[in-house]
């Protein structure tokens, strides 16, 4: 398990190298967290939030399952 | 003692002495099943009103006006229906029979609904009382809500162990463009039988539509009275939404009526008249639905969104914790 964390630490500075990016674990942790949020926000709205009708329509009545997500 | 016990005599001579008012009407509502039973979009209420006289005899020639009310948005999330919050539901008035009035009605969403009614005697008297009562939201739902929440805090979990120890990936953002879909219009229209006139205002969500329904003679100089049975049915919900059964009406009734949900309604009326066969109309609308407000989405977005973060952090912190334990 200790060589699989070094190796992927290698990995690591290797791609950060490549990319020419030095930016600290913490300071990672928080850029790929922002990442994921916005694309779950995103997601969520286009699945729960769409007017598109195909969207709408498939998740109907998933939204009023839900009791707090405005519906039509 | 003395003082108290003459406060009491005089109490109690009071109570005898004053008569009780001779125009004093006593109005009563109860549904079926229980209020404390009920919940949107389950299964339609029976609501009844009850009016007596002073004597607690029903009333026997009257009429009740009724107006139902929507409860009012307020609380940090919206309903499943936010153009239904505050609005009028429902007015429209009815014949007292044996001092009775009876409908049904399927509550659309959860909160304090009330209900305004107004008794008109055929003497001239009149009383009004508004009754307030709580419909409570479905269980059902609010266990689908834990169980979406609890898979959001662990989505944001495993990422959080993911993104703490892993090496930099490529993310790939899809954008999701969305495209405004137009609301369905529709327009006036009545559907007219042989002996019948159903006529329905254009159909919106929040905002009451005319229901009218005449039969065909009562334009004569002395109308009959007719009994009408009146149900709007939710098609894909496949539900009663309203009804009443067998009421006396002069000829013709009408009543606002709102749609709460942008689908499909049928609307069916008996006519029935004494010596003649019942005349039946039906008629099939479709209630254009209105896009939620974004002020009603945002606190909702927002608690997903706040789950999954949260579920960010609590995984990093487990992640963490692990290595530390794993090093010592």
């Amino acid at each position: 398990m200790i060589k699989l964390i070094r190796e992927g630490n290698s990995v690591e500075r290797i791609i950060n190298a490549w990319l020419n990016l030095v930016v600290s674990e913490q300071a990672s942790f928080f850029i790929k967290s922002g990442i994921f949020l916005f694309v779950c926000g995103a997601t969520l709205f286009f699945a729960l939030g769409a007017s598109y009708p195909a969207v709408h329509d498939t998740l109907h009545n998933v939204r009023h399952a839900l009791a707090v997500v405005p519906c039509h | 003692m003395i003082r108290i016990i003459s406060l009491a005599s005089f109490t109690a001579v009071f109570l005898l002495v004053v008569p009780a008012r001779a125009d004093e009407l006593n109005i009563y509502f109860k549904t079926t099943p229980n209020i404390e039973r009920l919940r949107p979009y389950a299964d339609p209420a029976t609501m009844s009103l009850l009016v007596t006289d002073a004597n607690g005899r029903p009333l026997t020639d009257g009429s009740v006006t009724i107006r139902l009310n929507a409860p009012r948005s307020g609380g940090f999330f919206s309903t499943d229906f936010p153009w239904v919050e505050g609005t009028r539901l429902q007015e429209m008035q009815l014949d007292l029979r044996r001092g009775r009035a009876n409908w049904k009605y399927l509550f659309p969403i959860r909160g304090q609904y009330r209900l305004a009614v107004n008794v008109s005697t055929a003497d001239g008297r009149k009383e009004s009382k508004q009754f307030t009562f709580n419909v409570r939201e479905n269980e059902k739902k609010w266990g689908t809500l834990a169980a979406f929440s609890t898979g959001l805090f662990f989505l944001g979990f495993i990422a959080g162990r993911v993104f703490t120890s892993a090496p930099k990936g490529i993310v790939i953002i899809v954008f999701a463009l969305l495209a405004a879909s137009g609301t369905r219009a529709d327009n006036n229209s009545s559907e007219n039988d042989a002996g019948a006139a159903l006529e329905v205002g254009p159909a919106r969500v929040g905002q009451p539509t005319l229901v009218h329904w005449r039969f065909k003679n009562h334009i004569d100089p002395a109308p009959s009275r007719v009994l009408l049975s009146l149900a709007i049915v939710h098609l894909e919900k496949a539900k009663t939404v309203f009804e009443v059964e067998r009421i006396p009406v002069p000829g013709e009734f009408a009543m606002n009526f709102q749609f709460t949900d942008g689908a499909e309604y049928r609307l069916v009326a008996i006519g029935e008249e004494a010596g003649s066969t019942p005349i039946r109309s039906e008629k099939i609308i479709s209630a254009s639905a209105l896009e939620p407000p974004t002020k009603a989405m945002i606190p909702a977005f927002a608690y997903f969104i706040g789950l999954i973060a949260l579920g960010l952090i609590a995984g990093r912190w487990s992640k963490r914790r692990d290595t530390v334990k794993r090093e010592e």
